[in-house]
């Protein structure tokens, strides 16, 4: 029976004694953003506990971080991180993560995604090494469209703009038009530039319920600021590209328009979700780093946790077997949402709840903004899980991406 | 008419006293179940017979604040402990405490500092040894109840929270929720034994009674993981569904069904672990987000916390239904059942 014991411990241990040490290789862009400095946060914070985890399994977990400027010096410094045998890449803002997913093919190492919502990159231009850890655009929109239609507010105007104003208004026009019936489009601008004068014009004579700014972050405070001055009563959001959903932001948005900056917001995640384990980890952060937890450095900090599990759970480091966990059907990721979530097999794209903030002015980061809404709701017992999170963005019938799978 | 009877009851006496003291001294034990009211900052006491609400027991003047939530018996079932904290995980504050009840009065009877933000409690099966999960530190604190003395602090994954001791009181055991592993500690020789991993943000973990097994609750993974207890590894994952939301689980007296708490679900499932397979889900009348479940120790009857509805489910355990629903304090957390001799 000892015998037995022993030999059943050393098996264990010499499984987990193999992983040694993984290394992820982090890719961003150069700046000190509040969103980029949230995100080298959050992957700090991930190798820190994940590392302390890998430990106890008597293993290491590193985290290896580098900026680029453009997607083509993104791309060398991946190779560079593949080189050093990083079991998987993690990066995605300012357009690089169509350069670093070509990279994880070629390296055949998996790429998390934490900073593009784009739709393309779920669609025509999917990758089957790339994982969607950031919402897509279609999640955001959906989610948006629910809760101000829900809520009787279903007169909208879009205005739209920058690279992907076209994408994101054509499917803000499915998400209120053929997904959530009821609401109506009122009007749509698209804006070449920072003068918004036309626009508001046309949004006095249409008199919306809601405008939706399909803009770059910049230019949503530019309009909020305009929009203000000429004293419109119809409530005003945005497009939450991952730098619009932190609290500077929002602190922004309400210096420059006090009273129609104070609306409602999707976002990833809100330092304020206190349920599910939550709380623990917003305190935890907030404790370390003195700010609350803004969305993108949840999204860093879970790309670590859902590599560090997938590790743990397949015992290898190998690009490959860490991808097929990622793809399984069956593989559950815990990233304090209060269910399990997954990847969906057509396109790769985290399945998981969002959230509702609403703005107000306030001295302290914590008091800018409050969780009013969490979408799809979690708790529906008798309903399937998967297809309830699925209610969020592009189903497979609608998938141009043809990775196959679900 | 009097002289008959005082007659009668003095034979009676003699005769009672022949049999020895156990006919006479040993009326039958009473139970009471007591329930950690997370958001009332109390503890509401019912009694097993009846179903009714008894009392309730202020711990904090702070509800809301001041959060009751993980409890354990001893031995003897006449003390219950309750692990306290606050909603402001990272700083220790005077809250941070475990505070015990003396059944037969209802009164808290004394308080230990076991470690910050302590969120469930074990006692060793001897009633020495009282084991706490400190959650937002990743520690677990051994405490001495006879020298009031902390025995020590382990490391353990992060967000530590189920903990059990096994019944022979050589290892304990530690949930850690975000890491989804399960730390071992040596209880005699007071150090870590080893780690492994579970389903997905373990959040309860019971041993069988004769300690060969121990069942951790997979709340996430939505699965129990069956551990051989002896091995200390994983030897089978019994699979609820994705959507169960399993937390904490309490053995029928035979050790023949395990009865899982399925929070988010509204449902208790009862688990044959013979075959290792659900047997039942009980759904009907349930209480919203049963959190606590225990069994009485004459195993009649099966207690759950459910901490949306602001109630306890009382289930029959022979037909596996629910047959009362009873009103509790705020935010119902854990249940256990003390005992008034």
């Amino acid at each position: 029976m000892r015998v037995l014991l022993v030999s059943c411990l050393l098996t264990f241990f010499h499984s987990f004694a193999q992983i040694g040490e993984i290394r992820v290789g982090a890719v961003l862009p150069p700046g000190a953003s509040p969103a980029l400095e949230a995100v080298r946060n959050g992957l700090r914070m991930g190798e820190e506990e994940y590392d302390l985890n890998a430990r106890l399994l008597g293993w290491r977990f590193r985290v290896l971080t580098a900026t680029a400027p453009t997607p083509a010096a993104a791309a060398q410094v991946a190779e560079r991180f593949a080189s050093q045998g990083v079991s998987a890449l993690v990066g995605g803002f300012a357009d690089q993560a169509p350069a670093l997913a070509r990279v994880a093919q070629a390296r055949r190492i998996p790429l998390l995604n934490i900073g593009d919502p784009s739709d393309r990159l779920r669609n025509e231009a999917c990758n089957p090494y790339m994982f969607h850890l950031e919402a897509s655009a279609a999640m955001y929109l959906d989610a948006l469209a629910t809760w101000f239609v829900r809520a009787g507010l279903r007169t909208w105007f879009l205005v739209y703009g920058g690279p992907e104003g076209g994408d994101l208004r054509a499917r803000a026009r499915k998400a209120l038009l053929e997904r959530h019936f009821g609401a109506r489009i009122v009007g749509e601008k698209g804006v070449q530039e920072r003068a918004f004068q036309e626009v508001l014009q046309a949004i006095r004579r249409a008199q919306p319920q809601v405008v939706l700014l399909l803009l770059p972050p910049e230019a949503q405070l530019a309009f909020l600021g305009q929009y203000e001055r000429v004293g419109l009563a119809a409530q005003v959001t945005g497009f939450p590209y991952p730098e619009a959903q932190t609290r500077a932001f929002f602190r922004e948005a309400l210096a420059r328009a006090p009273r129609s900056g104070g609306g409602y917001r999707a976002v990833l995640w809100e330092a304020k979700l206190d349920a599910y384990g939550a709380r623990e980890l917003n305190a935890r952060y907030l404790e370390k780093f003195g700010f609350p937890m803004d969305p993108p450095a949840w999204a860093a900090y879970q790309a670590v946790k859902i590599l560090f599990e997938a590790v743990a759970f397949t015992q290898s480091k190998e690009g490959g077997r860490i991808r097929a966990h990622l793809r399984d059907p069956q593989a559950v990721f815990d990233v304090h949402k209060g269910i399990g979530v997954s990847f969906r097999p057509w396109d790769q794209q985290l399945r998981q709840p969002l959230y509702l903030v609403k703005l107000a002015s306030a001295k302290e980061a914590w008091d800018l903004a409050s969780l009013v809404g969490e979408l799809p709701a979690i708790y529906r017992p008798g309903t399937d899980p998967v297809e309830r999170l699925d209610q969020l963005g592009d189903l497979k019938r609608d998938s141009r991406c043809r990775l196959g799978g679900g | 008419m009097g002289r008959i009877y005082r007659v009668s009851l003095l034979v009676f006496v003699l005769c009672a006293s022949s049999l020895g003291p156990i006919a006479l001294v040993q009326p039958a034990a009473r139970y009471r179940a007591y329930v950690s009211n997370e958001y009332g900052a109390s503890i509401t006491v019912i009694d097993v017979t009846s179903d009714s609400v008894i009392g309730t027991i202020s711990i904090s003047g702070r509800p809301g604040e001041v959060r009751p939530r993980g409890m354990a018996v001893s031995p003897d079932g006449r003390t219950i402990y309750v692990a306290l904290s606050d909603f402001n995980p990272r700083v220790e504050t005077k809250e941070d405490k475990v505070v015990a009840i003396d059944v037969a009065s209802n009164r808290v009877v004394a308080e230990y500092r076991v470690g910050t933000n302590p969120e469930r409690v074990a006692l060793s099966p001897d009633g020495t040894q009282l084991w706490a999960a400190n959650e937002n530190a990743a520690r677990a604190t051994g405490f001495d109840l006879r020298t009031g003395r902390v025995l020590g602090d382990f490391q353990t994954g992060v967000e530590p929270e189920g903990v059990a001791v096994s019944p022979d009181g050589r290892w304990v055991y530690v949930t850690g929720e975000t890491s989804h592993t399960v730390t071992v500690i040596d209880a005699r020789e007071l150090r870590v034994l080893r780690h492994f991993l579970v389903a997905q943000r373990p959040r309860f973990v019971v041993f069988s009674q004769d300690g060969a097994k121990a069942y951790v609750s997979g709340e996430i993974g939505g699965a129990v993981s069956v551990v051989d207890a002896r091995e200390h590894r994983v030897v089978q994952t019994i699979s609820l569904g994705l959507d169960s939301r399993p937390v904490e689980m309490a053995l029928s007296l035979d050790g023949r069904l395990l009865f899982v708490a399925g929070g988010g679900t509204s449902a208790v499932y009862a688990v044959d672990t013979t075959q290792n397979r659900v047997v039942r889900v009980i759904r009907e009348r349930m209480g919203r987000r049963p959190w606590g479940i225990a069994i009485t120790p004459d195993g009649s009857k099966i207690y759950t916390a459910n901490g949306l509805s602001d109630s306890v489910s009382v289930i029959d355990p022979t037909n596996l239904a629910v047959i009362r629903s009873v009103s509790v304090g705020r935010g119902p957390h854990s249940v256990v059942i003390g005992v008034v001799q």
